[in-house]
């Protein structure tokens, strides 16, 4: 059986008043202490050099870097909330992730905590000072880094909509020595972004370079360039089709 | 005469081992498993390594507190109730003495240490554990070392306490204090005074241990050949160890006891 209910206006007209007044109130209750609790955020710190905080690890330096590392993590969480990316110096922050980078060497965490945490931001500037950071610190372990590169060269291109910034970091990849190991797609990423970028010569130019030197030996590699030099062979004919006419 | 340092060892041994130091260790590793926990639960990658090496650090600091503290309080024990006064009635050497206090410092730093294999063996590997255990104690054995040449020169255990954990921290902070100095230099354009401070820290190093002397935590996240870093810290501890027992026995030898 279903209950039938009166009509919200024959309610008591000091109800209904009571009730819109107080909901109001919450309303801008929630609003003031939303903007309150921004002015309580409590900014970074300038860091110490790294060769301080190697000082201070009393001969613990990897487990000090990761600790102090765990606490930039944690430095958006405050007063029991989290606060927006936007609201962190990100200059400030680079730094630390610097100095958290010298005081533990051959540490991922930092180049991680920059790829996957605080690219999180919606601020352009800071994404690009972020990506700044990877594409730079990238090149004391490219072995240990091309991951953080990928990712940063992927996140330039859809988020950031810089290509040129996308295409660096992609070059940057594909011209590692074959002593650093990493899957074939990573090196690929550089052709695929010159296609985009309309520049299919120079793409057909990488691919055709790459079959010739021998370097790619897997079965499936090879059928995946020789479909992209196709296409992209098609793609160069179309567009002269289409310039002459 | 061995069967004598050996009676006394016991009997100083029972003086030390009570229900309340289990008690404070059993504390000790619930409150590493639990804090390591925490870490664990924020770390995003690298987990157990972190882990292994924060409870390794905890318990390191924790137990050498521990052990000082025990040390310490046993010796001053021995000055309150007029225990010295009393066993130099008997047929015994004063080094007889120290050699029985070395001997329940070795044990008592094992007692300690046994728990932390366990612990470091569950969370970082039997390998580590078994490092970390030896490491250790060699370290722990370093600072009740300090603690008893402190207790038997100053005789009050705050005074001693403050002092061995002064050198301690002096020697594992020397790198900083260095750092420190040489920065001074610089921006004081090479000042005599800042120069010669500097001098003085170089030659104090010179008395108290190294960092080779201490159990290396960074072998938690480096592939390193833990066989070598043990004898390195072997020989280091086993100089400096020497070296304070002679101290200890100069100075307790210099001491004049009333009856």
């Amino acid at each position: 059986m279903r209950r039938s209910e009166r009509p919200l206006l024959s309610l008591p007209r000091p109800l209904l008043f009571a009730f819109l007044l107080l909901l109001g109130l919450q309303a801008l209750h929630h609003h003031f202490d939303q903007r309150s609790l921004e002015t309580r955020y409590r900014p970074l710190g300038q860091p110490f050099s790294a060769a301080v905080y190697r000082g201070l690890a009393m001969g613990s330096e990897q487990l000090f870097g990761y600790l102090l590392a765990i606490r930039l993590q944690l430095h958006d969480n405050q007063v029991g909330r989290h606060f927006r990316y936007q609201l962190i110096d990100y200059d400030l922050l680079v730094d630390w992730l610097d100095q958290i980078s010298g005081v533990s060497d051959g540490t991922e965490y930092p180049m991680l905590l920059a790829s996957r945490v605080y690219t999180a931001t919606g601020d352009h500037a800071q994404l690009r000072r972020i990506l700044e950071f990877i594409e730079r610190r990238f090149d004391d372990d490219p072995q240990l880094h091309w991951r953080r590169l990928a990712e940063a060269s992927v996140i330039a291109k859809h988020k950031l909509g810089d290509l040129d910034m996308a295409l660096g970091m992609a070059r940057k990849l594909a011209r590692q020595p074959a002593s650093v190991v990493m899957p074939q797609w990573a090196r690929d990423f550089e052709f695929l972004l010159l296609a985009e970028l309309n520049e299919v010569e120079s793409a057909i130019a990488i691919i055709q370079a790459m079959l010739q030197s021998g370097s790619v030996r897997d079965p499936d590699e090879l059928r995946f360039l020789q479909s992209k030099l196709s296409e992209f062979q098609q793609k160069l004919f179309e567009s002269q089709q289409s310039s002459q006419n | 005469m061995t069967y004598q340092t050996i009676a006394l060892f016991r009997y100083l041994m029972l003086g030390i081992i009570s229900r309340r130091l289990f008690v404070l260790l059993a504390v000790l590793l619930l409150a590493a498993v639990l804090a390591g926990g925490f870490i664990h639960e924020l770390t995003i990658i690298n987990g157990a390594a972190i882990v292994s090496a924060f409870i390794a650090d905890f318990m390191r600091y924790c137990l050498a507190l521990l052990a000082l503290l025990t040390v310490a309080s046993a010796v001053a024990e021995d000055y309150e109730s007029r225990q010295f006064e009393r066993l130099l009635t008997m047929p015994l050497a004063r080094w007889q003495y120290i050699a029985a206090q070395a001997l329940v410092i070795a044990c008592l730093c094992l007692l300690l240490v046994v728990p932390v294999l366990l612990l470091v063996s569950f969370y970082g590997g039997v390998a580590l554990g078994v490092y970390w255990a030896g490491a250790l104690w060699l370290e722990l054995m370093l600072i009740s070392l300090l603690g008893l040449l402190a207790i038997l020169s100053l005789e009050k255990v705050p005074l001693a306490v403050f002092f061995a954990l002064a050198i301690y921290l002096l020697a594992k902070l020397s790198g900083l204090i260095t750092l420190m100095l040489a920065e001074s230099v610089r921006l004081s354009d090479g000042s005599a005074s800042s120069r010669a401070l500097e001098l003085i820290f170089g030659a104090i190093l010179y008395v108290i241990p190294d960092n080779g002397s201490f159990a290396q935590n960074n072998v938690f996240f480096e592939s390193a050949d833990l066989l070598a870093t043990f004898a390195d810290q072997l020989l280091s501890v086993s100089i400096y160890a020497l070296f304070l027992l002679a101290v200890s026995l100069v100075d307790f030898y210099r001491k004049e006891f009333s009856f």
